[in-house]
């Protein structure tokens, strides 16, 4: 069994011990990965309780969303059917993912309050549920991706492993931002309407539906722009473009940089987060 | 194996309590421009001293009853010996599994089933899926509840809760458990039935530590008592002197 036999608590302080305590919880939270994996099924299991497709429905009405903004936009823009679909598809499949992870990283300890004020379990437990619970969902919607792939024949260009190494990089990423959210929203209880805004903004903002090679001169937007990035490295390969090797610089020193600062700001708040609860 | 033990020294615990108004984003900052930052940042925000300086030092077979007034600090210290809490000053050292019964809604997802329930909280007590499914047969027979465990958990009485609750956290081994009042839910049977457990628990060589009003609970149930007065603890004293103590 993995439940500790033994804890020691001190009143001590200091950025080191605080540090090392924020690394022993994260330790602690890979220790127990399994319980995060359970807590995750069991949110995606509980929110569809009683539905026949159970989360299939969220996969369902994102296709219908893909196939109505496809079509329209195909036609607005005169596009061919045949290569702005898939490019749509998969552009709201996993940016979805992106601004699941983040906007549900609001909840993360807000919903686990309970727990956390009489447990000793890991905190990050709960931000690894959170990142867990979309990546569950993104299994669901996969289906809309491969099923595109197939259709227009883009499986015949798509760079799967590299596809993976975008996958990666994202699930990195949203995972800093989502503890980032996580925190802030404990905190502050009107952080997440902001977030939910920024997150709706950079939608529009980003490629998701249109695509960048019509920005010309304002390219400068895009190269500043995360989640173009972010989105970029996962879509190009899968439907056989190549990513730049910018972007991948860009991702690499956002996640390092971004997780540098949250893991500190997560050192410095862990052992008050439970009174903002 | 270590036998259970519970050491606190010096243990003190402050914490802020935010007001609706400390918990916005958009007023924090209107206050700092308003006021340059320098005054008014912590409105809304009152620092509690909810422990002074509590030394506590238990061993196997000690069943300790916290009493105290309400606000007087029973359940921060509970917490602060699940973990939950961290020590301003001083420490806290606990040997044993630490069973936390603080809460009855831990763990609990009210649209679920009381059968998904134990399983959560069987999870979140650190037992694996294949370990509660050796025990899951164990568990429902003692809550008793029969083919109400299937149903979605929000259907129960507060009594059902506590019978789910009692029964889940107390199928792991524990060494410390700690409860906090609601040790009175459920009805004449299910009390004489989790009576039962609990002795059983303190005859392994555990601790309880126990926070409640009611003296015949206290008498039940422990044999040493604890009184919290404004975060301040008194000696530990034997129960015999518990009308000595509240006397007092």
């Amino acid at each position: 069994m993995q439940t500790a036999t033994h804890m020691l608590r001190t009143g001590q302080r200091g950025a080191g011990f605080q540090f090392r305590m924020a690394v022993r919880d994260l330790t602690g939270s890979f220790g127990r990965i399994g319980l995060s994996w359970s807590l995750a099924w069991h949110d995606v299991a509980s929110r569809y309780r009683g539905s026949v497709l159970g989360p299939f429905w969220i996969t369902l009405s994102m296709g219908l969303m893909v196939l109505g903004i496809g079509v329209l936009y195909a036609s607005l823009f005169k596009l061919s059917l045949n290569e702005f679909l898939p490019y749509v598809a998969l552009g709201i499949v996993f940016f979805g993912v992106m601004t699941g992870t983040i906007n549900e990283g609001c909840d993360t300890f807000v919903l686990a309050s309970g727990m956390l004020s009489q447990t000793s379990l890991p905190m990050l437990t709960f931000v690894w549920r959170t990142v867990f619970r979309n990546l569950i969902n993104l299994g669901h919607h996969l289906v809309i991706v491969v099923g595109m792939l197939i259709f227009y024949g883009q499986w015949k260009v798509a760079n799967v492993p590299l596809a993976l190494l975008g996958v990666i990089l994202m699930v990195l990423n949203a995972s800093w931002l989502s503890l980032l959210a996580a925190v802030a929203s404990a905190r502050y209880r009107d952080i997440p309407q902001i977030i939910v805004s920024v997150m709706q903004f950079a939608m529009f903002m980003t490629p998701v539906f249109w695509l960048p090679d019509r920005f010309g001169k304002h390219q400068i937007f895009l190269d500043l722009n995360p989640f173009y990035h972010l989105l970029q490295s996962v879509r190009a390969p899968l439907l056989g473009q190549t990513v730049e090797v910018h972007s991948y610089v860009f991702l690499v020193a956002m996640a390092v940089i971004g997780w540098l600062v949250t893991f500190a700001i997560f050192a410095n708040t862990r052992r008050r987060l439970v009174h903002y609860l | 194996m270590t036998a259970a033990s519970i050491t606190c020294t010096d243990l003190t615990i402050r914490f802020p309590v935010y007001g609706a108004d400390a918990k916005s984003l958009k007023k924090a900052l209107a206050r700092a421009v308003a006021v340059g930052g320098a005054l008014g940042r912590h409105a809304g925000v009152t620092d509690v001293t909810a422990l002074s300086n509590v030394n506590l030092s238990l061993k196997a077979g000690d069943r300790l009853g916290l009493i105290g007034h309400n606000g007087s600090g029973k359940t921060t210290l509970l917490r602060a010996l699940s973990g939950a809490y961290e020590p301003d000053e001083g420490s806290i050292e606990v040997n044993g599994r630490i069973a936390p019964l603080l809460d009855l809604g831990l763990g609990i997802d009210p649209s679920a089933t009381g059968y998904e329930n134990i399983r959560l909280r069987c999870r979140i007590a650190g037992l694996s899926s294949k370990e509660i499914d050796a025990r899951m047969d164990e568990i429902a027979e003692f809550t008793g509840l029969g083919p109400f465990l299937a149903m979605p958990v929000k259907t129960y009485s507060a009594g059902m809760k506590g019978r789910v609750a009692f029964a889940a956290a107390t199928a792991v081994e524990c060494d410390v458990l700690l409860m906090d009042e609601w040790i009175a839910v459920g009805d004449a049977e299910f009390q004489q039935i989790a009576h039962k457990r609990l002795l059983k628990l303190v005859e392994r060589a555990g601790i309880l530590v126990l926070a409640t009003h009611e003296a015949p609970l206290l008498k039940l149930y422990c044999n040493k008592v604890m009184r919290m007065d404004g975060g301040v603890a008194s000696e530990i004293v034997d129960i015999r002197k518990l009308d000595d103590l509240l006397a007092s």
